[in-house]
């Protein structure tokens, strides 16, 4: 095949994964709302088939421009929104055993890759020379993987703030109508997210996890949906660290100096403060929970402007990847 | 921790204002434009600093508060860690009572099933303390003093950022193709940006520039810049030849060496009649460019100034405007899309004469307030013109008066030269900051505690412990610790099933 045959393959398999993402995300919600087993396997089938055609996108691509995919937004978003999926099938889903949250992960992937596709669009081409780099394997891999994985977490953590609320109602509707209650593991009046002492119920995670979706449906409980968003955050945090090194690193070849404060470079750094806040706000006695969560989605804005705003708004070394 | 957090996050705050208002070190020309558009508000900015954030003494008060409080913060932490790192694991009154609790029954002595388990753990780098037949054992240090790692390194990041900024420089040098530069003070273009304990000692080393060469695709897309270089010695002996290109900097006696930009210059020469007054190459700018226009696509900025020789007849200087790519120009004029000009292809110069007095003569800049326009026109490669009247030479006209010729275009570049002792400080603070966040963020404190007692023939091991972090893994680990801490110690005493053995948590 030709150059400009594999761009043509990239462009349809670019959309044949938009489509599959959508039918994909609207069969997870219908689970989630009428909760028939067959919807989420078709969703699951949908969200493989886009993921397939997402990474035959990406081949394609970066067959066609003779370099590595991942040279401009267009194609980091493409990368991005695979990693996302890939992320949420293998990981939430195969082990961790979430089956809900499929809908979610398909809508930020659907989000990215229309943003992609219409704000970045750019022919396939080769590679500005300050990005002509063996850094930019390194630096822009571990860019996307913390990025993706930050934006799980984050997906998480606005998911938990959201049932936690619902759960404190359910629960204070109950304390007034009862006598204190009694509840099976998960939920605790005094430290409501001790997720240790959830994790360490009989039989460890799964069977608390069996018997929370017995009590409140198919969506996880809070207390799951933060001990997710906790550890997938908690494996971005060294990847995206590195991120930023590597970066320093190119920098430092590439400009001369290490650090200088780019924009790009600023809002990596503000969004690597935020989540080790996050983590330090986890590993201190009364901001678990809500608290450390907000913070949690604040970091998520941050990466969404480090990654979108800083191209688009903000002028910097870094816009030659718009 | 909590001011040390409170302090990071105020900084991370003050970047996100320096990210959103221009500042002068990364886009000075959006912070002169901020200063035309809003005068108030621009003024109030630039006395707060706004326009210098990370440069601001609030930054680096907030910096220095940030790293007072972490190392008030990490003493007495490193202590302690000391302290119980040193210290043995303590011996507990009661086995059965933690979380992971089991018994086997053995067939060894009670001594020599608790040496036995001692052993295997401390095998499996755990570190134990033995009392008879008493074993306490504790893993899981690494977590502790990772994060301490982890932390202590940005103190060695703002060791190599003092040591590198204040210690190092950075320039810029301009060289003409077949020119050489020398490293030393007078040498660099613009501002020297000198550390305080800069000992203001250049190498002396040369740079000469064979050739420049840009590659455009079609699209105007850069492809590629290369500096083709001679580096020199202080003596002018060729040390050796180098391709410099972005992201491929030259190293040589501690100075680093960059590919920053480019652009023509084009050699005047002007002359009287016969007599030569200047000829030289002229090192151009670039107009800037209006909204929606490529850079490109405008021409370069030049000027030679002819002081007068005697006093009595005015100065003169000519300014000009390069088109370095002719084809490219007329087809801007033709379809009224401007085209960017890439390459040479027969370049030609607008030329416009000034007579006057020439108030600026030791500056780089030309100040035509007291002189006036005498002449234009236009002068291509390799051809002569008047400056009395601004006419094209035939070839064999012979001229009169002033005249200046354009025999010939070069390419200058623009090389960032830097010194900075602290980038492997720097890059050793990174490594270790990696190598201590991920045993902080993922190894677990675990105790484990074993008691032998005797039972008929053999014993039987009483074994419990937690860990603090990663339970459910530890659950895991648990059971294979028993069952391997049995096995050393002489393995099973009676066949299995007896209703003593029990693996359980609780």
């Amino acid at each position: 095949m030709s150059l400009s045959d594999w761009a043509l393959v990239a462009e349809d398999a670019f959309n044949l994964a938009v489509w599959a993402y959508v039918a994909g995300m609207v069969l997870y919600f219908a689970y989630l709302a009428f909760r028939r087993e067959p919807l989420w396997w078709l969703g699951r089938i949908a969200a493989w088939v886009g993921l397939l055609a997402n990474v035959v996108a990406i081949v394609a691509r970066g067959l066609a421009a003779e370099r590595v995919p991942w040279g401009n937004m267009y194609e980091y978003s493409t990368m991005l929104a695979a990693l996302v999926v890939g992320v949420y099938l293998i990981w939430v889903e195969g082990r961790q055993k979430q089956k809900a949250l499929g809908g979610f992960a398909l809508m930020f992937a659907v989000l990215t890759m229309a943003v992609a596709a219409t704000f970045f669009f750019v022919p396939v081409g080769p590679l500005v020379p300050a990005l002509n780099s063996y850094w930019i394997k390194i630096h822009v891999v571990a860019a996307i993987a913390g990025s993706s994985l930050f934006a799980i977490g984050g997906i998480a953590t606005i998911l938990y703030l959201i049932k936690d609320s619902i759960e404190r109602r359910q629960l204070g509707r109950l304390a007034s109508q009862q006598p204190p209650p009694i509840m099976g593991g998960a939920i605790d009046l005094d430290d409501p997210l001790d997720l240790d002492r959830d994790v360490d119920g009989p039989g460890g995670a799964q069977t608390g996890t069996e018997t929370e979706q017995a009590r409140s449906g198919i969506f996880p409980s809070a207390a799951t949906l933060d001990r997710v968003a906790y550890r997938v955050i908690a494996f971005a945090f060294p990847i995206w660290t590195f991120a930023v090194i590597a970066g320093a690193i190119w920098a430092q070849e590439a400009w001369g100096r290490y650090w200088g404060w780019d924009p790009k470079e600023t809002w990596s750094f503000i969004t690597w403060v935020i989540f080790a806040g996050y983590l330090h706000a986890r590993a201190t006695n009364g901001w678990k929970g809500r608290r450390a969560a907000v913070i949690a989605v604040v970091g998520f804005v941050a990466l969404l402007i480090t990654y979108y705003a800083v191209n688009l708004w903000i002028v910097g070394l870094h816009s030659y990847a718009k | 921790m909590r001011t040390a957090l409170i302090l990071l996050l105020l900084l991370a705050l003050a970047s996100v204002v320096g990210s959103l208002v221009p500042q002068w070190p990364n886009t000075p020309d959006r912070v002169l434009r901020y200063l035309e558009d809003h005068p108030f508000w621009g003024e109030a900015f630039e006395r707060a600093g706004l326009f210098d954030v990370f440069g601001s003494w609030w930054f680096v008060l907030l910096t220095v508060l940030l790293f007072v409080s972490l190392v008030a913060c990490l003493i007495p932490r490193t202590r302690s860690f000391v302290r119980a790192v040193r210290a043995r694991p303590l011996h507990a009154r009661e086995v059965d009572s933690f979380r992971h609790y089991a018994e086997r029954r053995v067939a060894g002595t009670p001594e020599d099933a608790a040496g036995a388990a001692a052993v295997l753990l401390r095998r499996r780098f755990w570190r134990t303390a033995r009392a008879g037949t008493q074993v306490a054992a504790e893993k899981g240090v690494l977590r502790e003093g990772g994060s301490l790692l982890f932390h202590w390194a940005f103190l060695l990041i703002l060791i190599g950022v003092i040591v590198g900024k204040g210690t190092g420089f950075s320039g810029f040098a301009v060289i003409v193709e077949g020119d050489t530069w020398v490293d030393a003070r007078a040498n660099y273009d613009g501002q020297l940006r000198a550390g305080r304990f800069f000992d203001g000692e250049f190498t002396g080393i040369g740079v000469r520039l064979r050739s420049f060469e840009s590659d455009f695709r079609r699209s105007g897309q850069p492809m590629d810049f290369v500096s083709r270089v001679d580096l020199l010695d202080p003596r002018g002996d060729l040390i050796r030849r180098q391709d410099i290109r972005v992201n491929h900097p030259a190293q040589l006696e501690g100075l680093r060496i960059f590919q920053s930009s480019f652009g023509w210059a084009p050699v005047i020469e002007t002359a009287r009649e016969a007599d030569v007054l200047t000829s030289a190459p002229v090192v151009t700018d670039l107009t800037p460019a209006p909204e929606g226009v490529p850079a490109f696509a405008m021409p370069w900025r030049g000027f030679v100034k002819l002081p007068s020789a005697d006093g009595a007849t005015p100065d003169v200087a000519v300014s000009f405007q390069l088109y370095p790519d002719s084809e490219a120009f007329l087809t801007s004029l033709a379809t009224g899309e401007p085209v960017a000009m890439l390459r040479e292809n027969e370049p030609f110069l607008r030329f416009t004469v000034w007579r006057g007095t020439l108030t600026d003569l030791a500056t780089n800049r030309l100040d035509t307030s007291l002189m006036r326009r005498t002449a234009t026109g236009i002068v291509g490669l390799g051809q002569t013109a008047s400056l009395r009247t601004g006419e094209r030479l035939a070839p064999a006209e012979s001229p009169t008066g002033l005249t200046v010729s354009f025999p010939e275009l070069r390419r200058y570049t623009v090389l960032q030269v830097a010194e900075d002792r602290g980038v492997p400080i720097v890059l050793l603070a990174a490594i270790l900051i990696l190598v201590g966040l991920l045993p902080a963020l993922y190894d677990s404190r675990r105790k484990l505690w074993i008691r032998a007692e005797p039972d008929g023939e053999g014993s039987v091991l009483k074994i419990g412990g937690f860990a603090l972090q990663r339970k459910p893994q530890f659950e895991e680990e648990f059971e294979r610790l028993v069952e391997a801490a049995a096995r050393a110690a002489g393995g099973p005493a009676t066949p299995a099933g007896s209703e003593k053995e029990q693996v359980g948590s609780r």
